[in-house]
């Protein structure tokens, strides 16, 4: 199928705002994980997270989440150069799942302990869909508007949806991405099922213990090649394929094989017509579970082989994202291969012995690939793989 | 549309008085134990829909599910376990269904669909944009068959609070549909009884304010639809509209066909149980739409406060000239 | 706390918490087994098991130690009952 090309980056992170910050942080090896402020975590097994700082302006009157996603947004379509006129055939989708529910909790929270609370504007935004909504609104975009829930593969499903309309031929151009901030629900929920680590997460790591939540957002302009080249865009690599595939095994566990996940990369590889072996660079899942990261590495060894992949976790700098999560990584993977460096997979000591790939303990690899693919799996077993390509 | 053409060949709702019947009927042990009620009407209505259509689950096999509410329903219970019982009330059971994809996750293992599988997040048009979303696939060639439409069981909470914040007035139902969708050759091959199909389909947003009606009367997703179909307004025989007791949002529905059909005025019809429309009853719309289609076309269209559009054409069984 | 009190308490755990019929746990016996895949099991999945897990440190007072191999003692009503009483009997 033909590729798409990537002519934007905006991202917020727990390093801050803007893709130099974010590209900084991973390219440093530097964990962003910490004890969490912005909600009460008393009592609970966990109690640290990587939050964004909180330096981003924006109207407090927006939720949490909108003001992420509308400084993410913004950033990626001026980094593009994609102007008011164009915004108006310009598609916009959103990968999301906590929505404004952060602040439709502290709302619910005071009411349910009697103390009085005035219904807060946030509520009415406090669904998934409020985010298209809002940056739609506010940058003029004009196109088809869709918001994607498949959990923890939200962000990199928004990727895959924009570039079938920019294939279909329905906008030249397409602003994707994903967003959540941290809410109770998700901290309260991954205790209660057993699956954050009380320190920062290990991914790979032979004594890894569970994962770390995160929050931020990331979106990426995407664009039909011939739009981009007659307005000599820059290009910053092309999307050459995804693949996604739902396991309907179990609802919060992998299929024990990976049988879903193998399936998706498969897919992915054969709409960018490439081989296994040309593939250099995998921006894991690697949420740090013990279960996870041992079947996502024996799915990408059935595809990949024990061969010279290079595999790594941001995950391990910047914590679970959620749903924002698989757009960061597809940032991450791209910079990675403009810059011909591929970003480390931070506090990893002693590598699991059933994990047979080298997976870039703690420091940055100066290394150029042609070729590379980013894993984001959801609950419900929903996975997608993009495959991205370097341009010359 | 270039690409394959796409037939219906199935379709389940699950809504009303009925549901609880088809729920015991449709259900195993561990779905009417383990599923909240949202979850148990997706299942039972992708059920439906496959068995009307005489198709398997499997690898070949994706679902699109639009939702305005997912399962908040389960959510606040989530929360509330917590309110009242502290940490040990928590409940790993109830987690899962906190995200909105757990209608899709659930249904796709008791369905087996196991290629992609969507979930869209949109207030009033959800349905309809799912099965333009699946249509879109499967006219593409991206994927082979799919079970599309929707799913909602809305909280009161939710409803008073969008009230309160002058957020339309719509009266919603709970109800979960889908049609099957794929490509007609495939269908024709496999002997399947054709019940219409979905000629062209397209999904734009207007400019409106967050949760606000516009005045702009010009449908570009109409527009885009018809010429999809290679279709003149004249050749629209009756509407499915998303009427729904929001008056303004009612009324700037009709001043969007009214001008996307002019000067032709085709009947509208709106598809909504006493108790209110739900993401489902797409499903509903487009296999009636295609029943009633006669040797004509009917467009299935809705609009959302926010400014989210979809109109899908439909034909009717008889082979139209490719 | 004796097997039989702790299997009794089991019985509405299993109805209260993991919602399962009131006609269905009428008909278990200690010998019952619990995991999904096993021969005459109630068919429990690895959620199913934390939120039983959950309820047992909120009922008997008692924590689980996460880094023990507990299946062995989540196989029957039997061998939860007893693990369940041994230790409510060291406490």
């Amino acid at each position: 199928m033909k590729p798409v090309a990537v002519t934007g980056l905006g991202v917020v992170s727990p390093f801050g705002a803007g893709v130099k910050a974010y590209w900084e942080g991973i390219s440093g090896g530097v964990c962003a994980i910490r004890p969490i402020t912005l909600i009460d975590t008393e009592g609970f097994r966990c109690r640290i997270g990587a939050e964004v700082p909180d330096s981003l302006g924006g109207s407090a009157r927006r939720s949490r989440a909108d003001r992420f996603a509308l400084a993410a947004a913004r950033e990626a379509i001026d980094d593009a150069g994609i102007g008011r006129a164009e915004r108006g055939d310009t598609a916009l989708i959103v990968g999301a799942v906590g929505g404004g529910m952060l602040e439709a909790e502290a709302w619910y929270w005071q009411r349910a302990r009697g103390g009085a609370a005035p219904l807060p504007r946030a509520l009415a935004s406090c669904f998934p869909s409020s985010h298209v909504d809002v940056v739609g609104s506010v940058l003029g975009i004009g196109g088809p508007r869709e918001t994607v829930v498949t959990a923890c593969s939200s962000g990199a499903a928004s990727l895959a949806m924009a570039a079938d309309l920019v294939r279909d031929g329905v906008v030249p151009v397409a602003l994707a991405g994903g967003v959540d901030a941290l809410t109770r629900i998700c901290f309260m929920g991954f205790n209660t099922l057993k699956l954050l680590d009380p320190a920062p997460c290990r991914p790979f790591d032979r004594d890894r213990r569970g994962m770390s939540i995160g929050e931020g957002a990331a979106f990426v302009v995407l664009e039909e090649v011939g739009h981009a080249r007659a307005r000599d865009a820059r290009v910053y690599a092309e999307l050459t394929g995804y693949g996604m595939s739902t396991d309907a095994f179990h609802v919060t566990s992998p299929h024990p094989e990976g049988e879903g996940m193998i399936r998706a990369m498969r897919a992915a590889l054969a709409q960018a017509g490439i081989t296994a072996a040309s593939v250099g660079y995998a921006n894991a899942h690697g949420t740090a579970t013990p279960q996870n990261d041992r079947i996502e590495a024996r799915a990408l060894r059935e595809v990949f082989g024990d061969g010279g992949l290079l595999v790594s976790s941001t995950k391990s700098m910047i914590g679970h994202t959620m749903a924002a999560a698989g757009t960061l990584e597809a940032v991450a993977t791209v910079l990675a291969l403009g810059h011909e460096v591929v970003p480390p997979t931070a506090r990893l000591e002693n590598t699991d012995p059933d994990i047979p790939f080298d997976c870039v303990p703690r420091v940055a690899r100066e290394v150029a690939v042609e070729h590379a693919i980013s894993n984001s799996f959801g609950f419900g077993g929903q996975n997608v793989t993009l495959v991205f390509r370097r341009v010359a | 549309m270039s690409g394959r053409r796409v037939a219906i060949t199935g379709a389940g709702v699950v809504d009303g008085g009925h549901a609880s019947g088809v729920l015991s009927r449709l259900l195993d042990e561990t779905e009417a134990r383990r599923l909240s009620h949202v979850c148990q009407m997706t299942v039972a209505a992708g059920r439906m829909a496959l068995a009307d259509a005489g198709l398997a689950g499997g690898t070949e096999l994706a679902l699109l599910i639009g939702t305005e509410f997912g399962d908040m329903v389960s959510t606040i219970r989530f929360v509330d376990d917590y309110l009242q019982r502290g940490i040990p009330g928590l409940s790993a059971l109830r987690f899962p269904h906190t995200v909105m994809n757990t209608m899709a996750a659930t249904a796709a293992i008791a369905v087996s669909a196991k290629d992609l599988s969507l979930t869209l997040n949109v207030p009033t048009v959800a349905g309809e944009l799912a099965i333009a979303r699946g249509a879109a696939a499967v006219r593409a060639g991206r994927i082979a068959a799919c079970l599309a439409g929707g799913a909602d069981e809305p909280p009161r909470l939710v409803l008073d609070t969008f009230r309160e914040a002058g957020a339309g007035a719509d009266v919603r139902g709970e109800g979960a549909g889908f049609v099957v969708l794929e490509p007609l050759d495939a269908a024709r091959a496999r002997g399947a009884r054709i019940l219409g199909e979905i000629v062209a389909e397209a999904w734009r947003a207007l400019a409106v304010r967050p949760h606000g009606v516009g005045r702009a009367t010009r449908s570009r997703a109409i527009a885009a639809a018809l010429a999809g179909a290679g279709a003149e307004p004249a050749e629209i025989g009756l509407v499915y509209t998303s009427a729904n007791g929001d008056g303004p949002r009612e009324a700037w529905e009709r001043a969007l066909l009214d001008e996307a059909l002019a000067p032709y005025r085709p009947p509208q019809r709106s598809l909504s149980l006493p108790a209110g429309r739900h993401s489902g009853l797409a499903a509903r719309s487009v296999a009636t739409a295609a029943t009633e289609a006669g040797d004509g076309l009917a467009l299935v269209h809705a609009v959302a406060r926010g400014g989210n559009q979809v109109a899908i054409v439909v034909a009717g069984s008889r082979d139209r000239a490719a | 706390m004796e097997p039989k009190e702790v299997f009794d308490e089991l019985k509405m755990i299993l109805v209260t918490r993991l919602k399962f019929d009131p006609r269905r746990a009428v008909d278990l016996t200690l010998e019952t087994t619990l995991p999904k895949g096993i021969e005459s099991s109630i068919g429990l999945d690895s959620l199913d098991f934390i939120e039983l897990s959950i309820a047992i440190e909120e009922r008997f007072g008692i924590a689980m130690d996460e880094s023990a191999d507990l299946a062995p003692h989540f196989t029957s009503f039997d061998t939860l009952s007893r693990f369940i009483a041994s230790r409510t009997a060291g406490a």
